[in-house]
């Protein structure tokens, strides 16, 4: 069986457990939807970071700045060289975003545990409600790389120039019959639909029911033989706050080795609210569906 | 002073790491569901919508009393311990306490600022459907 692009970023539950106690070199971050899960029990020696009071700026909408990133890895005892593994709830989709703002600030050493914390509690392995404390790291943040981060006007940009984005909502939000995810109604905009000409390839495609990735194989067949993507695609992802999309960015790029891959963090509550840009609703056009075919 | 007054000063005037303690203790109490509802529940029933985790609520008003029943998985700890603040608030009250608490729940709990908008829709939409049901259960039984 063929391996992932990058197998070096994936690592098991076994390979964890085996470094819970590398904590000079490695350092273990819980990332969940849900502000409390990570105090009801965690990986020990696994810190918190939380992709609403941690990630996200509170006044702009926008990431936190390089300085406060910095504080924050260096309060979590993470310094420029440490080894990040990320793991969390829903598929590892939080997991993957904060592994995305990782990247995003120049952090070198990212991993992602595969299946995520619902397959290390699965297994039965050990959590704690103990929270542990780190010697204070030491770290210098790089200015935000562009490259895996796209805004409104790249996306329009793409929509003249025929380059792929990929729409990987729910099929309902895609053919704008919902503007969110059943149960996520806050996180909603003015209108339904998609971003004019968006190929609709859910996140959740790409992940097998006990959370862990499809094979290489498998992610092929979808990616690039039905839907037609290339490795040396221009290729924009997006979701509606850019969490989903985080987990695509990291299947295309990591698992399938595009080198062009950026996630629209603005996505559908920002396009589906924008004044001046245009939107298509229903399913795929023929003409989509002939070229994804 | 309501229990539900003196639970959300509690909240209110704790900082963010406390809150946090205080919500998992909570999460920690709410009652197991009776045996005989699970098969309710396991049907999806008197599920609330609006929450992406599976939240049961059953609400009753039995001789002028509120009587609130849920489950919520252990996995969604945020909203168990929400329901289990609002049990503790309302059951055994006369439904008049329900009517009466504040539509601003979330921000006198100080709850807004800690979950970020993003994550309070489903705790409101829980907090909506006791009331709403307290209401019409109240109107049916006068």
């Amino acid at each position: 069986m063929a391996t992932y692009a990058h197998p070096e970023v994936l690592v098991s539950t076994d390979w964890v457990a085996e470094h819970l106690n590398d904590t000079d070199t490695i350092r273990i971050v819980e990332s969940d939807e849900d502000v409390l899960l990570y105090e009801t029990g965690h990986i020990p020696n696994a810190v918190k970071i939380d992709w609403v009071n941690d990630l996200q700026d509170q006044i702009v909408r926008d990431y936190i700045g390089k300085q406060r990133f910095a504080q924050l890895c260096e309060e979590l005892g993470i310094s420029n060289d440490t080894t990040v593994v990320f793991y969390g709830d829903k598929s590892n989709w939080w997991a993957c975003y904060a592994f995305w703002v990782f990247r995003l600030f120049g952090h070198e050493k990212c991993l992602l545990m595969d299946g995520g914390r619902k397959k290390w509690v699965d297994e039965g392995r050990p959590l704690t409600r103990e929270r542990p404390t780190f010697a204070r790291g030491s770290y210098t943040a790089k200015d935000p790389d562009p490259s895996i981060r796209a805004f409104r006007d790249e996306v329009l940009r793409h929509i003249e120039t025929n380059r792929p984005l990929v729409d990987v909502r729910s099929p309902a939000e895609y053919r704008g019959e919902v503007t969110h995810m059943p149960g996520y109604p806050q996180e909603g905009a003015l209108r339904g639909g998609h971003i004019p000409g968006a190929r609709s390839i859910p996140w959740s495609r790409a992940a097998n029911e006990d959370g862990t990735f499809k094979s290489r194989e498998e992610l092929e067949a979808i990616y690039l033989q039905e839907q037609g993507l290339k490795p040396d695609d221009d290729v924009i992802a997006y979701c509606r706050i850019g969490e989903r999309s985080s987990h695509t960015w990291f299947v295309l790029t990591y698992l399938l080795g595009f080198d062009r891959v950026r996630n629209y963090d603005g996505s559908w509550t920002e396009w589906g609210n924008l004044v001046g840009v245009p939107i298509e609703k229903g399913a795929p056009t023929p003409a989509e569906a002939e070229a994804s075919a | 002073m309501t229990t539900l007054d003196a639970l959300a000063d509690e909240l209110r005037f704790a900082d963010d790491a406390m809150r946090l303690e205080i919500l998992l203790d909570y999460a920690g109490r709410l009652p197991p569901l009776p045996e005989q509802y699970h098969a309710l529940r396991d049907a999806g029933l008197n599920r609330v919508d609006e929450c992406q985790a599976p939240v049961f609520l059953m609400v009753d008003v039995v001789d002028g009393k509120v009587k609130i029943l849920a489950d919520v998985p252990e996995e969604a700890p945020t909203a168990r311990s929400f329901v289990a603040l609002l049990l503790e608030a309302f059951n055994d009250q006369p439904p008049s306490v329900v009517a009466e608490a504040p539509p601003d729940i979330l921000h006198r709990l100080g709850l807004t600022g800690l979950l970020g908008m993003q994550r309070t829709r489903g705790l409101s939409a829980i907090y909506q459907r006791i009331k709403h049901e307290v209401a019409r259960k109240a109107e049916a039984s006068r």
